[in-house]
């Protein structure tokens, strides 16, 4: 029995199930703010009612810090929105740019929680390839992920998008990447067969420091 | 009672330490674990609440380093996680029963701290 395709499935999923519990508890830490916000105004209401004064200033204070979790809370959705689509068509065209962006938008809590600014560059003009866009966001995240975990806090991780003859590439540039690498013994079984079902190769540099996926249309 | 409010959302710290102070509990917050390290070192404090995911030092790592310092203190965690049944397979790990879901309703907040302080005086 060919264990690959039972591996890839289960890599999806279990990326699945990582990214909408992280965007999940993000949303919950939105939902608590605008909730504790809100009875503090009213709060504020019963002071008047009792016939303390509301200071005007504190109040809008408060009312903006709403409005901003309002706006964060439909960002997330929004991402969720994109997250949820990008498993419409197992195979398509798409812009590697488009999928860098969505990772990044993905994982920003990730790496946070691991107090690592992560910074991506895309290419100026669209890159198109033909992959499964899913798929390759689950391979995206393991590699992010991998990078996270062992690059250590207070360093910045740069996602570089650029184009190549016939295709595209993504690069992870972490100063460290050959330890990084090394030490989560990657690729592995799991990402080989991503690589392999996303039609990619997979790079390391050490000397330049990058961990690379390169997508050919070839 | 005098409480500490750790949480790495400014705004939900911020707030709900302005509301518990209307009810009569003076509050502290501060976003991060080292921070409430610092402010701890500082000041006393009968209770703290504790967000149970925040970067660097946890809540359940900030609550054992804490207790270890100050026995007396005692702890509520808030948790962002998305089911009760979700934090309570985290919580029976470290033995914990002490938590709130968010969004937290602020008077069950406030009845939990003084269930856990009440009776804080017989027990030293």
């Amino acid at each position: 029995m060919n264990a690959g395709p039972n591996r890839v499935g289960q890599s999806g999923l279990t990326y699945f199930g990582r990214t909408t519990a992280s965007i999940s508890h993000e949303l919950k830490n939105a939902l608590a703010i605008i909730k504790e916000n809100a009875g503090l105004l009213d709060d504020y209401l019963q002071m008047a009612d009792k016939g303390l004064p509301i200071d005007p200033a504190r109040f809008k204070t408060v009312t903006g810090r709403i409005a901003d979790q309002i706006t964060r809370a439909d960002g997330i959705i929004k991402n969720l929105n994109r997250f949820a689509h990008s498993v419409d068509e197992p195979v398509k065209a798409i812009d590697l740019n488009e999928i860098a962006a969505l990772l990044n938008v993905l994982s920003q809590r990730e790496a946070a929680m691991r107090q690592v600014t992560l910074q991506v560059c895309p290419e100026g003009a669209t890159i198109p390839v033909t992959t499964a866009p899913y798929l390759l966001l689950t391979l995206l995240g393991r590699c992010l992920s991998i990078c996270l975990q062992y690059m250590g806090s207070g360093k910045t991780l740069t996602v570089k998008v650029t184009r190549i003859p016939d295709g595209g590439r993504i690069e992870f540039e972490a100063l460290d990447a050959a330890r990084l690498a090394a030490a989560a013994n990657f690729p592995g079984e799991n990402e080989t067969d991503l690589l392999n079902a996303v039609g990619a190769e997979y790079h390391l540099d050490g000397t330049l420091g990058c961990m690379a996926i390169t997508l050919s249309n070839r | 009672m005098r409480v500490l409010l750790v949480d790495d959302e400014t705004d939900l710290a911020s707030a709900l330490a302005e509301r518990l102070d209307m009810r009569g509990i003076e509050a502290d917050w501060v976003n991060s674990g080292q921070e409430a390290l610092e402010c701890a070192a500082k000041s006393h404090y009968d209770l703290a609440v504790l967000d149970l995911k925040m970067p660097k030092i946890g809540g359940l790592e900030l609550k054992a380093r804490m207790q270890a310092l100050y026995p007396h203190m005692k702890f509520i965690f808030l948790t962002g996680y998305g089911s009760e049944k979700d934090f309570e397979t985290v919580a029976c790990e470290s033995g914990e029963r002490c938590y709130l879901v968010k969004p937290v309703e602020i008077e069950d907040l406030v009845r939990l701290m003084r269930e856990l302080t009440k009776n804080r005086g017989n027990s030293q």
